[in-house]
């Protein structure tokens, strides 16, 4: 399938392909698969995609509780990253705060490693509580040549605390994802196992890859706890500092978001011999199955089949209800990687079917899973920009689309249901129980009576008078 | 006697400010079917977007150049230069804004050159290309704004000015206000029987209906020909001093077009001033509508001063918005305890102590200061009520003190950006606002409209009733 609106963007098309008759793959430019992903964004095509800086700080450090968020850079990356994503967390301290070290002109010409150093010292002295002292670096100041790393050692003598310096300066990769990579490499070399706990960890886990955007964390983790289980850390749903340093001790490594997640799992069994499983947290059929898993490892399968049982009969009644108002709506899923191929089969169990699945930096990894599960007719589309996603809207006219903040309201221009999926309407969505809220915002966007309203009374917009808009001489609107 | 204390920390917690690409966006939203291409890292164009979206609830659309760690060796030229084609491909735009970040100007990116490069090798595209300096490490977000207009007055209009020749319009800077303000400015401008060239207006392309078909463009902004003609005008008003007030007298050097800079109309005698400025520039006299608006501003200001004459306030956000705001505050009784802002000009503070003399009252004005800071002052010494944009709600919610919102953002509240909180119609529902917030605070019933106060529930612990209206307990 071509979009005209990327007519004049002939390598786009090697980001997009359909799954057509027999299962098989077309791309874009018409041959078999293997969609493009991963690589630098067409210059000036309106991309969704963000920065590494963004991937670090907001979805990796970020949600770490006590720590102090500090910005080595301008303003502007500390304010826009400040509250915005809701990774909750149990603390007063957290996400109420934002801190940088605020780099005007003059330490851009002159260097800004002395500010950071005092501006860590001046942080920690007003947030004794905290625990740590995490540092991003930005474009600005990795340009200059500023070595943060030396700085951080030098705070860290004078403030008695880790002090964790972060190389994802925004231009360092194609999109958030690097700085993922970066927030995971820097977290494990800096904190795990600075600690050694006493005690018995044989059956422990961590769940790696999940960030407690509106408390899913409340969804699942009493589930692992009902199995026997206990959880050492989660990486980074409302973790503390000191559960970091202690990560490596747990028996196993429950991965969730295999994107942003996989890299410390990685290197904690390479360094720790620490078994992991990946896993996904939503939907039916997909919880139960990480249970089942990880119960597996060690030999709990019959706890959890318990806990399944009891879980599933408490929600089935209500999702045959939802079943029932939404079966063959056809869905736009639109996320950053994972949740797109996560949340399939869970819109399946909702009798949706996924019509077109598109991520902002999923690597080849995720489209193969999300190809394997879409059915003919299907579309995936890789890092697509604002004219793809109004065409897709227009063109496949999804009964909904689930994406982000910034696509929310070209939807609602365009008279399209929404979900928002990265910080959710009214969540949590994982889990059991988070499954009835999604499925309950998605009947609520879908059903609105509004949706009615608008096709039946909406009228198109007044006639220009003016060459080439309303206002008549351009005088102001009532002339 | 009010008093100037300027912020002495390295580290910023908690600012009130962000970054000048922002501020560029934000005013060529203002211009009907602009496109912003922001030169740097695909962050600096989605932040933007992302703090915009969340502020007017509007889908809003900036390109960026995508810059990587191979373009920050090698340059970005050829990204900016795809950037450019692309965008005119697609978009088909009216005019094209390329701003920059630290980024490109770190790496010195010569951003004027690329675009003459690119209108030499494309002759057949002839819509206005404009180049803004916004690195993130000058000023903030104001500066953007301020840049940009500084540009559109230097760059675009018409210099073939025939003498005595005129549009018989009055150029209007608005600067960094809400849809709702432009509106409202738009409307006395219509009462008085002018006609504004808004410089610019992103009053509907910021807060646009819901149409079928979709608009290839948000409906409204100035036109590139109205901005072409603006050289034209028979005068500039900027009303605020650090968002166009340059701009105003690059009108006034370049084209004769005399400029006016005023205190942004918030509160009785500043929109007098702004309404006097149209009179004097034209001979039109006040309409009968303002005179009842502003007899109807009078009349809220008498019924609502036993409810808020005494009170404490702190007030934080950009300059010109403070500045304006301190006379409505002052109007009402209130004292503006604390005044804090990101900004670090000397004038400005030394004109705040005059204004706070001149009205009569006594506040700290803080300069470069953060919420952080004006959190410790609260705690210090408290006040009964916050004014400033949503990120004071931190303090709101520790020291439970209420929050006034206005300022950008407003992210936690719907439909802020449709408010108004200049003209006599802004200053009376600021009024409304403010005395009702004291309602729920402060009583828990109100009988025969007299509030009943309850024990010693309330927001300070300084009775009420030992304070007046003129800061001199």
């Amino acid at each position: 399938m071509e979009l005209k609106s990327s007519a004049t963007l002939p390598e786009r098309a090697l980001h997009i392909a359909l799954k057509v008759e027999g299962g098989k793959c077309q791309r874009g430019d018409g041959a078999g698969c293997a969609i493009s992903s991963n690589s630098a964004t067409t210059p000036g095509d309106m991309t969704e995609r963000g920065c590494t800086y963004a991937g670090c700080r907001g979805v990796v450090g970020g949600p770490v509780k006590d720590a102090i968020q500090l910005t080595h850079g301008p303003i502007g990356c500390a304010f826009f990253s400040w509250g915005y994503r809701p990774h909750l967390a149990d603390t007063d301290f957290h996400m109420k705060y934002t801190f940088v070290s605020d780099m005007n002109e003059t330490n851009i010409v002159f260097g800004g490693e002395k500010k950071l150093l005092q501006s860590i010292i001046e942080a920690s002295r007003e947030f004794p509580e905290a625990k740590a002292v995490f540092v991003y670096n930005t474009c600005s100041t990795a340009l200059i040549g500023d070595d943060g790393k030396d700085v951080a050692k030098q705070a860290e003598a004078i403030i008695g605390k880790s002090v964790v310096f972060f190389e994802c300066e925004g231009f360092k990769g194609v999109s958030q994802s690097a700085g993922h990579h970066v927030g995971n490499e820097t977290i494990f070399r800096q904190l795990v196992g600075s600690v050694e706990p006493e005690g018995d960890f044989s059956r422990t886990i961590n769940i790696v890859g999940d960030y407690n955007i509106k408390n899913d964390i409340r969804t699942f983790e009493h589930l692992f706890e009902a199995i026997g289980l206990r959880i050492v850390t989660r990486f980074t749903g409302n973790v503390g500092v000191d559960d970091l340093k202690i990560m490596h001790k747990a028996a196993l490594n429950v991965v969730h978001c295999q994107r942003s997640a996989t890299y410390i799992a990685d290197m904690m069994q390479e360094k720790y011999g620490t078994p992991y499983i990946n896993v996904t947290l939503w939907g039916m059929k997909h919880m139960a199955q990480a249970l089942r898993d990880t119960a597996a490892v060690f030999g709990l399968e019959a706890e959890a089949e318990v806990v399944i049982e009891r879980e599933l009969a408490k929600i089935k009644p209500k999702i045959d209800e939802f079943r029932q108002r939404l079966t063959g709506k056809k869905v736009f899923i639109y996320q950053g990687g994972p949740r797109t191929w996560h949340w399939i089969e869970l819109l399946r169990e909702l009798g949706m079917e996924t019509q077109t699945a598109a991520t902002t930096f999923g690597h080849d990894d995720d489209y193969e899973k999300i190809f394997e599960q879409l059915d003919e007719g299907g579309m995936m589309i890789d890092n697509p920009n604002v004219p793809e996603i109004e065409e897709i809207l227009t063109r496949r006219r999804p009964d909904l689309f689930i994406s982000g903040n910034k696509e929310k309201y070209l939807a609602y221009k365009l008279g399209v249901p929404f979900v928002n999926g990265h910080t959710y309407d009214t969540g949590p969505y994982a889990g059991f129980l988070g499954m009835v809220n999604f499925a309950r915002d998605i009947d609520k966007a879908i059903h609105a009576p509004i949706w009615q309203t608008l096709h039946k009374k909406a009228r198109p917009a007044p006639v220009a008078h003016h060459s080439s808009h309303g206002f008549a001489h351009g005088f102001e609107e009532g002339e | 006697m009010s008093c100037v204390t300027t912020q002495d920390r390295a580290v910023a917690i908690n600012p009130t400010r962000s970054c000048a690409p922002i501020g560029a966006m934000l005013a060529n939203y203002g211009i009907h079917g602009a496109i912003t291409i922001n030169h740097g890292s695909q962050g600096c164009a989605t932040y933007p977007r992302h703090q915009m979206a969340r502020h007017f609830r509007e889908p809003v659309e900036v390109a960026t150049t995508s810059l990587t760690e191979k373009t920050t060796v090698y340059g970005g030229k050829g990204n900016l230069l795809e950037a450019l084609k692309n965008i005119v491909d697609r978009f088909h735009p009216t005019m094209i804004m390329v701003c920059s970040t630290c980024l490109s100007e770190t790496i010195g990116d010569d951003i004027p050159g690329i675009i003459d490069e690119f209108q030499d090798n494309h002759p057949e595209i002839t819509i206005p290309i404009l180049s803004v300096k916004t690195p993130s490490y000058v000023g903030n977000h104001i500066t953007g704004f301020d840049n940009f207009l500084k540009v559109i007055a230097s760059d675009l209009p018409d210099k073939r000015k025939k003498k005595g020749e005129t549009n018989g319009k009055i150029n209007i800077i608005p600067g960094w206000v809400n849809p709702g303000d432009i509106r409202e400015l738009k409307h006395i401008v219509r009462e008085m029987g002018l006609h504004g060239l808004w410089l610019t207006d992103y009053s509907e392309t910021l807060d646009g209906g819901y149409y079928e078909p979709r608009p290839h463009f948000a409906r409204g902004g100035t036109t590139v020909e109205e901005l072409r003609s603006s050289s034209k005008s028979l005068a500039t008003i900027a009303i605020q001093r650090y968002i166009g007030g340059e701009a105003a007298h690059v009108y006034e050097r370049r084209y004769n077009v005399p400029a006016h800079v005023l205190t942004m109309p918030i509160g009785l005698a500043n929109t007098d001033a702004f309404v006097d400025t149209l009179t004097a520039i034209t001979d039109h006299q006040v309409p009968e509508a303002l005179s009842v608006e502003r007899a109807r501003l009078l009349d809220a200001l008498v019924d609502t001063h036993m409810f808020t004459s005494g009170l404490r306030v702190a007030l934080f956000g950009d300059p010109d918005t403070l500045e304006g705001l301190v006379g409505l505050v002052a109007e009402m009784g209130m004292t503006p305890a604390y005044v804090l802002t990101a900004s670090e000009s000397g004038p400005w503070a030394e004109r705040m102590v005059e204004l706070t003399e001149e009205l009569g009252v006594e506040s700290e004005i803080i300069l470069k200061g953060d919420l952080h800071e004006l959190h410790k002052r609260i705690k210090a010494k408290p006040v009964d009520l916050l004014m400033g944009h949503s990120k004071g709600k931190f303090i709101s919610d520790a020291e439970k003190i209420p929050l006034i919102r206005l300022g950008f953002p407003v992210e936690d509240r719907f439909g802020y950006h449709r408010r108004s909180i200049v003209g006599y119609n802004g200053a009376i529902s600021l009024v409304d606002e403010i005395t009702n917030v004291v309602f729920e605070r402060k009583a828990t019933s109100v009988v025969s409209n007299t509030l009943v106060e309850l024990g010693v529930e309330g927001p300070t612990n300084i009775p009420l009733v030992y304070q007046n209206g003129n800061g001199k307990h």
